[in-house]
This record gives structure tokens, sequence and C-alpha cells, in this order.
């Protein structure tokens, strides 16, 4: 009973904030809503947020393909090519040790080295490309590690299965192992382009900012993102600044809620013939 | 003339030869595959010391004895499930149709499909029924566009599920009661068309009617197909296997006729065992 009560009360510990955040938001945020927020630039404290509305949605786009490709390659040589043969035990790769240091750095300590190696060292300027690749370097582990113990949850008996049908083992891992993992993966995915979509700290290092729309510029042109209007804005001394900040805020939280709204909607189709629905 | 013919087909000697000349299995070894002095060992561990048998084209051998006796891990070498368990070694061979299954110019995925496996629990892939039953089809390019259609349809007839799933070919095959899941695989093994199937205690997780399903499809597989099942049922061994082989201590104790092996042991411990006083 006390542990029911304990789960309870770490379950509003999660839930209370979450509920908070989202009200809180939409309370100081849809008041004041006007719709061409996001169909204009920003213009002295007012105008919108269309320029850091699309920037954020290409460098989620960015990362989803760098990181995404890279991550998901990655966790599937960690769970499937990397697993020694001799002793059954999840070997210590170097790049698997390189994938965990690489998880444990802080973003800003990232941000900063893109700028001194990309934009200064390679004379990249603050633009969208190093933005990417810190951006994606900074989740790649992220996905490894979910695509990684996605994989590792797949039961011996569809390998087994694969393998006294005599399928190859590339065309088993395709076919039966990460369909079957497919949940695991997206949702790693689609977490890490929210984390990325949130962050502030790298790119304030990395894209710069600019009141105009992105372009198809990869280097040498700054990109806006909207956590630096949420951030900015605020400490604006104007009511208009402000709103705007909560408005980025709200477009933020929404498209969060549509990226993990995606994932459950991806596991679900791919789920259909999963042995945990009947 | 052509009565005169006919006249000389109905001769015994005639029929025999002609018989035997269209039979396609004329030019190779009685045994479909023989295993010569066995001795396998993950790490020091010896599983199976010296094993040697014969199993003959179109005969259901039943493998039987306590557990831990080698009997699961002997039926997984056949087919080289066991290849990549870490610390395998193996002294002695396997032959497929007199080729060593561990030759280097044998191809281990066209072992696996000559020689099929179903397990002790059904495992069903998490794709639609239809997709189970040609998956391997598929795997081996054997069939493919519309033709899988008609190979899932006649393997599911073959295994008596047709009638059961045909409406709902699409759907999970874990709504599939356990008997019905485990004659899916045994659908999806006979798909890719093999000529040995091992079965590793397919009944045990099963109900008495899905076991006498699946037993009455053993007697029909052969002797079309070589069957070797590994049991812990010693009335299953007795119904559907022509021979049988003890396993104790990773060793053969004994390989004889069924039937000469439960009524006359020839070891005392094939006597204790069968006659269940040796778990």
């Amino acid at each position: 009973m006390a542990f029911r009560t304990a789960s309870v009360v770490a379950l509003g510990f999660v839930v209370g904030p979450a509920l908070w955040l989202i009200v809180g938001v939409i309370a100081r945020a849809v008041p004041h809503w006007r719709w061409n927020v996001l169909t204009t630039v920003p213009l002295g404290n007012g105008g919108g947020l269309e320029n850091a509305l699309l920037g954020t949605l290409v460098i989620m786009a960015g990362v989803l393909v760098l990181a995404g490709t890279v991550g998901v390659l990655a966790g599937i040589h960690f769970a499937e090519l990397a697993r020694p043969k001799r002793n059954g035990r999840a070997g210590s790769s170097s790049l698997r040790v390189a994938s965990e240091v690489l998880s444990g750095f802080p973003s800003i300590v990232l941000g900063y080295v893109g700028y001194v190696a990309l934009c200064v060292g390679l004379h990249w300027g603050f633009s969208l490309l190093p933005a990417l690749l810190i951006l994606s370097l900074m989740v790649v582990p992220y996905i490894a590690k979910s695509t990684e113990s996605a994989l590792r949850q797949v039961p011996t008996s569809y390998r087994e299965g694969a393998d006294a049908l005599g399928m190859a083992t590339g065309y088993a891992l395709r076919k039966v192992v990460i369909r079957s993992a497919m949940p695991g993966i997206v949702t790693g995915v689609l977490i890490a382009l929210s984390i990325a979509g949130g962050e502030t700290a790298p790119l304030l290092y990395t894209a710069g900012i600019t009141n105009s729309l992105p372009s198809s510029a990869l280097v040498h042109q700054p990109i806006a993102y909207l956590t630096y209007y949420v951030w900015t804005d605020y400490n604006q001394p104007s009511a208009q600044a402000h709103n705007l900040s909560y408005d980025a805020a709200l477009i933020l939280i929404v498209l969060v809620l549509i990226l993990l709204v995606s994932a459950r909607v991806i596991v679900y189709r791919t789920q259909r013939h999963s042995e945990s629905r009947r | 003339m052509v009565d005169e013919v006919m006249r000389s087909t109905q001769r015994p000697e005639v029929i025999d030869a002609t018989l035997a000349a269209l039979d396609p299995d004329r030019d190779r070894p009685p045994s479909v595959m023989e295993v010569d002095s066995l001795t396998l060992r993950f790490g020091e561990k010896t599983i199976l010391s010296d094993v040697s048998v014969a199993f003959p084209r179109g005969t259901v051998t039943a493998l039987i004895g306590p557990t831990g006796s080698g009997k699961s891990t002997f039926l997984r070498t056949l087919n080289r499930m066991n290849d990549r368990v870490s610390g395998f070694r193996h002294d002695g061979d396997v032959t497929l149709d007199g080729v060593s299954v561990w030759a280097p110019h044998q191809d281990l995925l066209s072992v696996r499909r000559r020689v099929g496996m179903l397990f002790q629990r059904p495992n069903p892939f998490p794709m639609s029924i239809r997709d189970n039953v040609v998956a391997g089809v598929k795997a081996h390019g054997i069939a493919k566009g519309r033709q899988l259609d008609v190979v899932a349809e006649t393997r599911l007839r073959e295994v008596g599920l047709w009638d059961a799933v045909k409406d709902r070919l699409g759907e999970s095959p874990f709504r599939l009661s356990g008997g019905q899941q485990q004659l899916l695989c045994l659908a999806r093994a006979l798909a890719v068309g093999p000529e040995m199937l091992l079965l590793d205690e397919p009944t045990s997780s099963l109900d008495p009617g899905s076991t006498e399903s699946v037993e009455n499809l053993m007697r029909q597989l052969t002797p079309a197909l070589t069957l070797i099942v590994v049991t812990h049922n010693l009335g299953q061994a007795r119904r559907v296997s022509q021979s049988t082989i003890l396993f104790y201590d990773g060793r053969l104790i004994e390989h004889g006729a069924t039937s000469e092996l439960f009524d006359a042991p020839r070891d005392p411990r094939t006597q204790r065992y069968v006659n269940g006083l040796m778990g």
C-alpha cells in the first residue's frame, strides 16, 4: 500500500509540472494570440515569428536526416554487428565509449566547440550547417542508445525463426528484427528531434540569429529559431515582446506535441501485427 | 502395338524398374542425413560425445531422453543453429545428401532452406498471417507477386489452417490460438520446400486437440519429407515415429525401430526411461 501511495505521488511529480507548464504557457499565449505571428517576421519589438518557426522546422528536418540516419545506423551496429560472439556480453568498442562520452557533454560546450571549429575555424560563420552538425552530434548518442535497446528487446524467437528459414542475416534484420523494433526506434528519433528543437545553447554559438526567413544557404547565412525568442523577448522591457516570447513557447510546445502524437501514430500503425497487441 | 505396350508395362519387373527410374531421389544416398561420430563442445563443456546415426529418407525419427541429455542441442546442430553459440566447437561431421553441412562450399542459407525447423513455442513473426507463410519464400526469391497468394493458400490448406484464417489473412498471427500459431509456423517452414524438418518438442505447449493435428500432419508429410522430432511425450514418439533414438548424458544410448525400442529395449537405461522410471 505504501508502495502504491509512493508511486502515485511520484506520478504526480511527473504529471504535475508538465501540466503546469503547458497550462501556464497556453494561459499566457492564447489570450493575445494572433495568427499572423506565423506569417510575419519580427519588426522592432513586435511583428511575428515566421522566420523562427521556419528556421526551427528546417533545423529539425536537417537533424532528422543527419542524426536520424547516423544514430539509427550506429544503434544497429551496437546491437547487431558489434555484438561479440564469444562471451555474449555487450562489447565496449571504442565507438560505444565515444558515444557515451559524447552524450555526457554539456550542450553549450558542444556549441562552443562548433563555434570555434566550424564557424570560425572553417570560416562558415553563423549558419545552418554548423548548427545541424552540432545538434546532430548532440542527439546521435541518444538515438543510437534507444535504437540499440529497441533492437535488444526483439525476442530471440524471431531471430531463430528467421535463421531457421535460411534468411540471410541482413535480410532478417531488415524484414523481421528492425520491423519489430520500429516503435522503439521511431520514438527515440522523434524524442531526439524534440530535444533538438528545444535546444538553445548550441544554436546561440552556431546558428546566430536573423530576422529574415531561412534561405537555401548552408553556410555564411544565419538562421533563426524559436528558442532564441523565448529567452530574448522575455527579457525585453515591452509587453509586445513578452507576448512574442510566450507565442514562441506555445509554438514550440505544439511542435513537440505533434512529434509525440506522430510517434504514437507510427507506433500504432507499425505494431498492428505485434505480439503485445492481440 | 498399344496393347503390346500395355501388356509389357503391366509386368511387375517393368513397373518396378519404371518406378525406380521415375524416383526423383534415385541418385541420392538412401539416408538424407548422416551424423558421423559427432562430438560437440560449448567451451570446456562437452554436450555430445561421439554420436553416429543415419536418417533414412522419408521417415520419422524420434529423439527421446531426459532433460539435459543433449537431444535438443543435437537437433539444432543439424541445421547449424548452434554455430553462433559462444564456444561452439565440433568434431566429426553431419552430411546432407553426402555433403558436409560445414563444407566450405556449402551454403548455410540453402542448408537451412532444405532443413526446416519448428520450435517448442510457436514463433510467428510480427507481420500478417499471409506474410508469415511467405516470409521464407520471399527471402529465397522462390515466388513473388500474385504467386505468393497461391503459395500462402496452398500451404495453409496443407496444414489445415486455411478455413480458419482465409478471411483474416491480413490480421495479426498473435490472435490465433497456440495450436494454430504452431500450424502457421509449420506452413511457413513448408513453404520454402524443405527436404527435412527438425521439430523441437513441437507440441509441448499445445492442447491435446492441436497436438493431434500436428501429429497427423507429421504422418502426412512423410515420405515426401524426412522428419526428426525431439519429444518428451513417449506416446507421441510411439505414435509418429518409425525409429527412435535415446539420448542420455550427451550420448546416443540406443537407436532402433520404435516398436522394438519401446517393447524390447536392449540397454537398461532405455528400459528405465521408456518405463517412466527415469525423468
